[in-house]
Order: structure tokens, then C-alpha cells, then sequence
């Protein structure tokens, strides 16, 4: 029974006497169990509804509740919520046994409990060994895991990760990730994480809010935002490398609906399920991610026909990239390796149900668009 | 919003009261310059302003002997210590050799020992070798007091500026002097020019080393004020006059580049 | 039109062996990759190419002819460095501008501004001409490090991490323009990086290097085929590759290897050949996280079962651990794969597609030696 629910959680502050609002109205509700991302740029406002949600900053308008308890006035250490910091703050003098413990001693349980729950912990988070070194002799990878561990010891009804692999580097951060995922579903806890790594939320994550500017733009599974985002910051936000998004217009060749670019360097077919929101001579923003196109030898309606500008070669998959104009690439994500060069003619296969059409003002995708309007 | 405007007031009037409090000895200072010796003790703020104080002041043309000598002494100061200090400062940020934190210690520790302590000595030696009441004798004493603030501002300042820069600059094609002079004393200037200014003062304003180490052929205006205090009379009027002509300089200065003097000293101060 | 050699490069700061022994040669307009983990000496040894850093030994040669003894502004080098280098105190115009009006490689001022114009038209940042380096974001800072380096025409470039501080979308893009530019440019480039993929794009040659030792040189088809030992391989490939310990067995007269106590799993020929001459015991299996199947059934013999450990999407793909017998392996699979953790689940390693590495960590044998092992669909 740990739900965490916000219901229009606003945060305003004032610098220089100005408000600003760095969360606005936000409402989000995450489900018993559920590892949940609040993902962003720096600065959108995802660590500050974290650390309203830990209670170490007020609550301008709006309700947090944990199950049904409302928690917006209670103390930190009342909310019983786990917080791992992001630079990990553990205390230097204290052997990371001691560190674990600190919080259960401060609550003068037993010393014999308390031996049993931090040997538990340690266990379920593979720092046995480590009981007996101080923080100094740790690599950031241990650190981070005494961090849990010492956020998880007094069994908090929602487990909060703010950045956990910020300051870890390659390796260790890709096995950290694995490692975070697998005990989450070995103590089923609600968790939290905050990131502005969209490949760490994904891999994360069991449902993404995407949070811009103080407003959520979308809370749904790493699947949902990833194909089917609802706006174009969504899009570019999420995945690596980006989606390629760049402006065509909409034209009538031979009584059927075509994008082209301005160049006229792509042109083909509206997809079917554009067809009734696409107006002719139209501009609009187009989407499509690197691995929706193919290299392909026959034509079709969703074909085009181009010149290799940039091939790599990165092992796993290769990257085409095809310069449009002066400022937009397109790129290219192939698992099957291709050995191309520069200037060589090549027949690119867009695959239609995977396009996304934004409009090109609000950045919205077409089809909510013209809902709206 | 009927609070906040009382609060507001009650804030300009204790800022008021501060600056009356702060200020008081200057504008003391102010009046009794301007009044003669026989108003002294009979009148406070009401008295027939003279200007006579001033003029005696000139007159005799001594004072603005005084005044050139501590001129000569202070600036003298500055420059030797900005020649010495610049290098030694970008030595102490840059390569590393034994001893390095010991020398920068050294340096800091002349600034530890209250002047009254080693002037005696110092007094003695000058003696032997000739440099006691010189224009030089007193640059080098003074040089001591500058010498290590200088030092120990700079040294934050070179640490800021990336080995990188300096090495981007040599494969541009200047050669280490040159990456020097225009790539990185651009860089050190604020603090150059606030740790010279700082110097400046300390040394304009020192009185332990000026009396007892010259006097008679070379007089700062500090140890000049001692002259209007004669067998039977004190001259405050003239003194008072003098002690405002002497900070002139400083004040001005201080006015002058009070952005550059916190800027700098601020800024060498986050990274020491 | 310059070719680089160095030979036996040692260096030391405060008696702590940075390099040893390093040598390479770096041919006419090559563009030579070192690569290497954070601490392995990289731009130490870009430094001393540079000659900002003094060898304790060796020698450094631009065109055959030794340069130990000539200064940095007289190489004839230019440099991107890690943290721009850029003079604070100048705009970006004058940072560009700051080689040509050097005493060594002094232009009149129109040519000066023309150049200046032209490259800053090329890297997209004519517009911040006017502006100081601390107005700048770091993709632009990273833009005008390169602008000054490109407005001569050096006989070296050095690339000292130029894209390391830009974030992965910024990177992904600054390399196909960097690839792009690299065509025209067509100079000798040494290019430090530790990020496997600027590697592999990049390079007509990589030099790995660990611990001031070199591991291996070689394309980056050799270096990703055929790494000469685990170092290697596990710094190549995200996630890296999945290496484990193996017991030869024999079974009638052919060797079979005994995997995660699953016995018998058929080797090819080769390996068998080179496995009974050294009489190996132990062999270390390497295998990319790609080239790993997976099901719900056991297929054939060589399927070894496995519990799914955790399951990570990253857009299109994702990466799925099994663990097997307290081993995790790491898996490269579409990311709608319908999988759910602690299930049970069947692992299938293709014996062609992997490499065999001797108890010490080096190469067995150069395997993918053929082309078809490559995996290369087509080619134009």
C-alpha cells in the first residue's frame, strides 16, 4: 500500500523578487511497486518535485500523498521515504557499517536488530565485504550502492534515487544500471528516479514522466514515450541517437498527397493515417527515428534515393548519415553492418508507420493537434 | 504592503545611525581643519571657517616635500615588488619543485611578525651598510609588506588560467615570453591592480617603518604629522589639514577602482 | 604531406611510469586514433608529439626528420584540446584569428579576416563572432577550439578528446560533421579519445592503448574482429563482450568445449586444431552481446538455460542479463521483446561468432580471419 500520488503540485520561488515557477501543476500517480522516471534537461523542475516529494523543500500549492496519508506538512523523517543522494553523502569518519546503521541507531532500536537488518541490506546489495572500510577506500560504484543501502534500511515506503549514475563513468555505470534495475524487482519498493539520461530512464523505468520547463509533458512506458510521443520535445528527448526531425511541406503531385522537403532531396507518399490531417501546402515538422529507416534495393511509395555523406562503422550497428541541407543530417541506424563511402547511391526505405507529424508551431503531434482546435 | 514600508524605514534608519557613527571622525576631521588653533577647544560645530590651516600647510613647501617622498617610497615599493612578485607567482602556480609550499609559507610569514619586532635589527644593519634614511633603504623595507600579498593574490590568479591555454598559445606559434605578455598578464590584470592598490595603501599609510627607519632626509607624510606637534602646543588645525591632503590620493584611487579592487580580490579569494 | 614516427616514448612524473616504450608510425594524411581509458597516458603522449612535454626517452620524427630539440610554436602543429583552451579574454573572432597573427605564422590582416570568415562559415559559428568564450555553450567553445586549429594548414592536426564534454546527441552529430570535415581537411590527424565509438568512426588505424603500454594497433575492423587480447575486446562494444571461462573436453576424437557445466558444445575446426597442439586446458570464451540468441524452448544441445536477471530498453534495442550459473550475460535484443524477469530462458552462443582467448587473457588465434565472418550484409 504505497502509492505516491501528486495532485497539482506547483512550486514557485522568487530570485531577484521575481516568482518563477519551477513545477507547475503537476499531477502524477505512481502505482504500489512501480519504478517510476521523472526525466528532463537541467533545470526542468524534476529535482525539485523530488525534493518536495523527501519534504526538504515546501510545497507552494497542491497535495503529495503516500497511500492515504497526505504528507505535505510532515517532517522528512517522518514521510518514511528513502532518499539516495546524488554526490552519495556519506559520512566520512563513520565505516560503512556504521553508515548504513546511523538512521536505525537514531531510532534506538536494538543493537542486535540492527546488526541483522544492515547484514541483510549488505547481502541484497553485494557490500558485505565492505562493512568494515570507510567511505574514502570506496570506488564510486560502492559508494553509490552504501548510498541504497542506507536509503533502503529503514524500509521506507518509497524509495527516492536522485541521479544515482551521474557520477559514475562507462562500465560501471552500464552495470550499476543493471544492478538498480534487478533490486528493484527483488524488494518491490515504489522508487523514484530522478535522471536527465533518457537511456538510464528507459532501461529504468516501468512507466517515464517527461517533465519540461516545470510542466509535465508525458507520463507513460518507456515503449509508449519512446514510439509514440506527443510533442516534439518528447521526440528529440528521447532516444539515442536522436530522431530525426526536419521541415517538410506538404504538396499534390499526381492527385496524391507528397512531404518533400524544401530541396525536394526527400519526397514521398503521406502514410495513410496522416492523410486526414495533412493540408495541402502545409508546413509541418517530421519526425522519424534513426532505425525506422532501412537500406533497401527495391522501391517503393516510401523510398528515396540519396547519397552517403558520413558512414560509420561503430562495431554493433553502423550509422548512414545523409546531409539535407546545411544544418540538418539525416541519420541512419543499421544493426546489419553495411560497408559504404562517401557520394555512394543508396535507396533509403522510410517505414511508414512509424513517421510522427508534428505542427510546426506548437510542436504538438498532428493528430492532438487538430483534437484541440 | 503597509508593513514592508516600515520595515523599509526602519532599515534607512539604521543605516542612517551607522554611517553617522562611521563617518564621525572624518567629518571631525573636516571641521578642525578648517579652524583655527585659538577655535580649537571653545567651539564644536559653529565657528568662522579659515582656510589658514591649508595655507601654512603650503606655504613652507615641506609638506609637499613629505608628500613626493612617501610618493617615491610607495610607488617605488609597488613596482619592485610587482617585478619580483609576477614571477615568483607564476613559479609558485605552475612548477612544481621541492620546496615550493615552504617558499610560498615564507613568503606569507614576513606579514606574521609585528613591525615593532624586527624593526630594531633592521634599524641596526641599515646602519652598517648605509641604507639607513634612503629613498632606497625604505622601497626595500616596504617591499616586504607588498611583497607577499602580491604573491599569494597572484598565485590564485595564474592557477585560474588553464596550463592548456598556455600551451594552445605556444602551438599557435608565440613563443613563451610572448604567450606572456599577451596572453596571460591580460588575464592576471584585475588582480595585478587589485593587490597593487591593496599594497599601495598598506604601504602609503605605514608609520613604524618610515619613523624609524628614515626621518631627517627622507619623511613620509605619517611621520610628518608627528612635526606639528611642537614643545608646547599642538597644531591640530594643521594636522588635520595634512592627514586629509595625505589620504587624498588614496581615497581617490580607492573610489576610483572600487569595482576592480572587489572584483579582484574576490576572485583570487574563491580560488585560494 | 607529413608523416609522424615515434619510437620507444617513455615518461615518468614523480617516478610513476605514465609511458613506456610506446612507437607507432602514423602515415601521410592518416587519421590515427589513440584509445585508451582515462589514466592510460593518451594525451601525455599527444603532448609529447606536440612538444610540450619533454620524453625521458625516445624520439619524436615529423617527415623522418627528428624534432626532440624543436619548440611547440615551431612544429608546425595545431591542437584541439580537451577543455578548448580558448583565451578568455579574446572574442572568437580573435581566438580564431590568434595562429595567423602570431610572429611564426603572421598573414596580413585581410587575409586574416577572410580566413577567419571562411572557417567560421564552415563550423556554423559565424554568427558568434563577436562574442567571448564564456558567452559560448560547449558545442560552440568545442566549434571555435577547432576553427583556431583549422585556420592554418598545419602538417599535424592533434585532437586531444574535442567531443568528449558534449552530451550523447551532441556527439553523435559533432562526429559525422568531424567525419564530414575530415574529408576535405585531408591532413594527418592523431586524434586522443576514450570513447570506443569516435574510435571506430573516425580511425583508419587505432592504437588501444592501456597503462602507457600499447595493446594492439590495427584498423578498426581488426581492432573490433580480431582484438589481440580481453583488454581489447571488453573495451570495444556496448555492452562490453561477454567473456568466460571454458573447460576443453574431449568427446571420441573430437575437443568440445564444457560451458556453465553444460558439456559438449561443438567448436570449430580451427580452434579444435590449435587447442590440441597447445594443449590447452582452460580457454576464455568472448562473445558479443549481439551475437547471442535467446528462446523459451530448448531448442538444440548447445542451449544453455539460464533466469532473466533484468531487462533494460533503450529505445529500439534493449539490453537483456541472463544469469547463468551466478554469471550474468549480457544480451543485444529488439527492445518489444516480450520478456518477463526471473523467468526461465535458453541461451545460444554461435561458436563462429566468438572469440577464444588463452587463461592469460590474449587472442587464441585471429578469428573472423575470413571475410564472411565479418557479418557484412552487402557491400556497394
Amino acid at each position: 500500500m504505497a502509492e505516491l500520488i501528486l495532485k497539482d503540485v506547483c512550486k514557485i520561488y522568487y530570485k531577484n523578487k521575481k516568482p518563477v515557477e519551477a513545477v507547475k501543476s503537476l499531477n502524477l500517480k505512481c502505482r504500489d511497486g512501480e519504478f517510476v522516471a521523472l526525466l528532463g534537461p537541467s533545470g526542468c523542475g524534476k529535482s525539485t518535485t523530488l525534493r518536495m516529494i523527501a519534504g526538504l523543500e515546501d510545497i507552494t500549492s497542491g497535495d503529495i500523498y503516500i497511500g492515504d496519508r497526505r504528507i505535505n506538512d510532515l517532517h522528512p523523517k517522518d514521510r518514511n521515504i528513502g532518499l539516495a543522494f546524488e554526490n552519495y553523502a556519506l559520512y566520512p569518519p563513520l565505516t560503512v557499517y556504521d553508515n548504513i546503521g546511523f538512521n536505525l541507531r537514531a531510532k534506538k532500536i536494538p543493537e542486535k536488530q540492527i546488526k541483522e537488518e544492515i547484514h541483510k541490506i549488505a547481502e541484497l546489495l553485494d557490500i558485505t565485504d565492505l562493512l568494515d572500510m570507510k567511505p574514502a577506500a570506496l570506488s564510486g560504484g560502492q559508494k553509490q550502492r552504501v548510498n541504497i543501502a542506507r536509503a533502503l534500511i529503514r524500509r521506507p515506503e518509497v524509495l527516492l534515487l536522485d541521479e544515482p549514475l551521474s557520477h559514475l563513468d562507462g562500465k560501471v555505470r552500464q552495470k550499476m544500471r543493471t544492478e538498480i534495475k534487478h533490486l528493484h524487482t527483488e524488494i518491490n519498493c515504489t522508487t523514484i528516479i530522478v535522471t536527465h539520461d533518457q537511456l538510464e530512464a528507459m532501461a529504468l523505468a516501468d512507466r517515464i514522466a517527461v517533465i519540461n520547463q516545470g510542466v509535465l509533458q508525458q507520463f507513460g512506458t518507456p515503449l509508449e514515450v519512446f514510439n509514440n510521443p506527443v510533442n516534439e520535445f518528447v521526440a528529440g528527448f528521447i532516444g539515442e541517437p536522436p530522431m530525426n526531425i526536419f521541415n517538410v511541406v506538404a504538396i499534390m503531385e499526381n492527385g496524391i498527397l507528397h512531404f518533400k522537403t524544401e530541396n525536394s532531396l526527400i519526397k514521398f507518399v503521406v502514410p495513410e493515417k496522416y492523410i486526414r490531417f495533412v493540408k495541402e501546402g502545409e508546413k509541418y515538422r517530421f519526425g522519424i527515428r534513426p532505425t525506422d529507416i532501412t537500406v533497401c534495393r527495391e522501391d517503393d511509395s516510401y523510398t528515396v534515393k540519396t547519397k552517403v555523406s558520413v558512414f560509420e562503422n561503430l562495431g554493433e550497428e553502423c550509422r548512414i548519415h545523409i546531409r539535407l541541407d546545411n544544418d540538418n543530417i539525416l541519420s541512419v541506424v543499421s544493426s546489419e553492418i553495411f560497408h559504404f563511402k562517401y557520394g555512394d547511391e543508396i535507396k533509403l526505405k522510410f517505414n511508414p508507420e512509424r513517421i510522427h507529424i508534428f505542427d510546426c508551431k506548437t510542436g504538438q503531434r498532428i493528430e492532438k493537434a487538430l483534437q484541440m482546435t | 504592503m503597509k508593513s514592508n514600508k516600515v520595515v523599509s524605514l526602519l532599515k534607512d534608519l539604521g543605516l542612517l545611525l551607522y554611517a553617522m557613527f562611521a563617518l564621525f571622525p572624518l567629518v571631525w576631521l573636516v571641521i578642525i581643519s578648517f579652524k583655527h588653533d585659538r577655535e580649537m577647544f571653545n567651539t564644536t560645530f559653529i565657528f568662522s571657517p579659515t582656510l589658514d590651516n591649508y595655507r601654512v600647510l603650503f606655504s613652507s613647501g615641506e609638506f609637499i616635500g613629505y608628500f613626493v617622498d612617501n610618493l617615491i617610497v610607495s610607488v617605488g615599493a609597488i613596482i619592485l615588488s610587482i617585478v619580483v612578485g609576477v614571477p615568483a607567482a607564476y613559479a609558485l602556480a605552475r612548477f612544481d619543485f621541492k620546496g615550493k609550499e615552504s617558499i610560498a609559507f615564507t613568503f606569507l610569514s614576513f606579514r606574521f611578525a609585528p613591525e615593532i619586532l624586527v624593526v630594531l635589527p633592521i634599524f641596526l644593519i641599515y646602519q652598517k651598510i648605509g641604507l639607513y634614511d634612503t629613498y632606497f633603504g625604505l622601497i626595500w623595507i616596504f617591499q616586504v609588506v607588498s611583497l607577499p600579498l602580491m604573491i599569494w593574490i597572484l598565485r590564485g590568479y595564474f592557477e585560474d588560467i588553464s596550463v592548456e591555454m598556455e600551451h594552445a598559445a605556444r602551438l599557435d606559434g608565440y613563443s613563451w615570453w610572448q604567450v606572456f605578455i599577451k596572453m596571460i598578464i591580460p588575464l592576471i590584470k584585475p588582480g595585478l591592480v587589485a593587490s597593487s592598490l591593496l599594497s599601495f595603501i598598506f604601504v602609503w599609510n605605514n608609520f613604524t617603518f618610515s619613523l624609524l627607519l628614515a626621518g631627517q632626509k627622507v619623511t613620509t607624510t605619517t611621520v610628518a604629522m608627528l612635526k606639528y606637534v611642537s614643545s608646547d602646543t599642538v597644531h591640530y588645525g594643521q594636522m588635520a589639514a595634512a592627514v586629509l591632503i595625505s589620504s587624498l590620493p588614496i581615497i581617490i584611487l580607492a573610489l576610483a577602482i572600487q569595482k576592480h579592487l572587489v572584483r579582484g580580490l574576490s576572485m583570487g579569494a574563491v580560488k585560494g | 604531406m607529413a608523416n609522424v614516427r615515434v619510437e620507444g616514448i617513455k615518461k615518468s612524473f614523480k617516478k610513476e611510469t605514465v609511458l613506456s616504450d610506446i612507437s607507432f608510425e602514423v602515415k601521410d594524411k592518416e587519421f590515427f586514433v589513440i584509445f585508451g581509458p582515462a589514466g592510460a597516458g593518451k594525451t601525455t603522449l599527444l603532448n609529447i608529439i606536440a612538444g610540450i612535454y619533454v620524453p625521458d626517452e625516445g624520439h619524436v620524427y615529423l617527415n623522418n626528420k627528428c624534432i626532440d630539440h624543436v619548440e611547440p610554436e615551431d612544429r608546425n602543429v595545431a591542437m584541439v584540446f580537451e577543455d578548448y583552451a580558448l583565451y578568455p579574454h579574446l572574442t572568437v573572432f580573435d581566438n580564431i584569428a590568434s595562429p595567423l597573427r602570431s610572429p611564426r605564422y603572421k598573414q596580413p590582416e585581410e587575409v586574416v579576416k577572410r580566413e577567419v570568415t571562411r572557417v567560421a562559415e564552415i563550423l556554423k559559428i559565424d554568427w558568434l563572432l563577436d562574442r567571448n568564450p564564456s558567452e559560448l555553450s560547449n558545442g560552440q567553445r568545442q566549434r571555435v577550439g577547432l576553427g583556431r586549429a583549422l585556420i592554418r594548414s598545419p602538417e599535424v592536426f592533434l585532437m586531444d578528446e574535442p567531443i568528449t564534454h558534449l552530451d550523447a546527441k551532441l556527439r553523435h552529430q559533432m562526429r559525422a560533421e568531424l567525419k564530414d570535415m575530415q574529408r576535405n581537411l585531408d591532413t594527418t590527424t592523431i586524434y586522443v579519445t576514450h570513447d570506443y565509438l569516435e574510435a571506430l568512426s573516425l580511425a583508419d588505424r587505432i592504437a588501444v592503448i592501456n597503462k602507457g603500454k600499447i595493446e594492439q594497433i590495427g584498423t578498426p575492423e581488426e581492432i573490433y574482429y580480431k582484438p589481440a587480447n580481453e583488454f581489447v575486446a571488453s573495451a570495444f562494444g556496448e555492452p562490453e563482450i561477454n567473456i568466460f571461462n571454458a573447460e576443453v573436453v574431449k568427446e571420441n576424437t573430437e575437443l568440445k568445449l564444457s560451458i556453465f557445466g553444460r558439456k559438449k558444445i561443438k567448436i570449430p575446426k580451427n580452434i579444435q586444431k590449435l587447442v590440441a597442439e597447445k594443449e590447452i586446458s582452460i580457454v576464455r570464451v568472448g562473445i558479443r552481446p549481439k551475437d547471442i540468441k535467446y528462446g523459451f524452448i530448448q531448442k538444440n544441445e548447445n542451449c544453455i538455460i539460464g533466469k532473466v536477471y533484468s531487462f533494460e530498453p533503450l529505445g529500439a534495442k534493449a539490453i537483456l542479463t541472463v544469469q547463468v550459473h551466478n554469471q550474468l550475460v549480457q544480451l543485444l535484443v529488439p527492445s518489444d521483446s516480450e520478456i518477463q524477469l526471473n523467468q526461465e530462458i535458453f541461451i545460444e552462443i554461435d561458436m563462429e561468432k566468438t572469440i577464444f582467448f588463452d587463461s592469460v587473457g590474449n587472442n587464441l588465434l585471429a578469428s573472423y580471419s575470413n571475410v564472411e565472418r565479418k557479418g557484412v550484409a552487402w557491400q556497394n
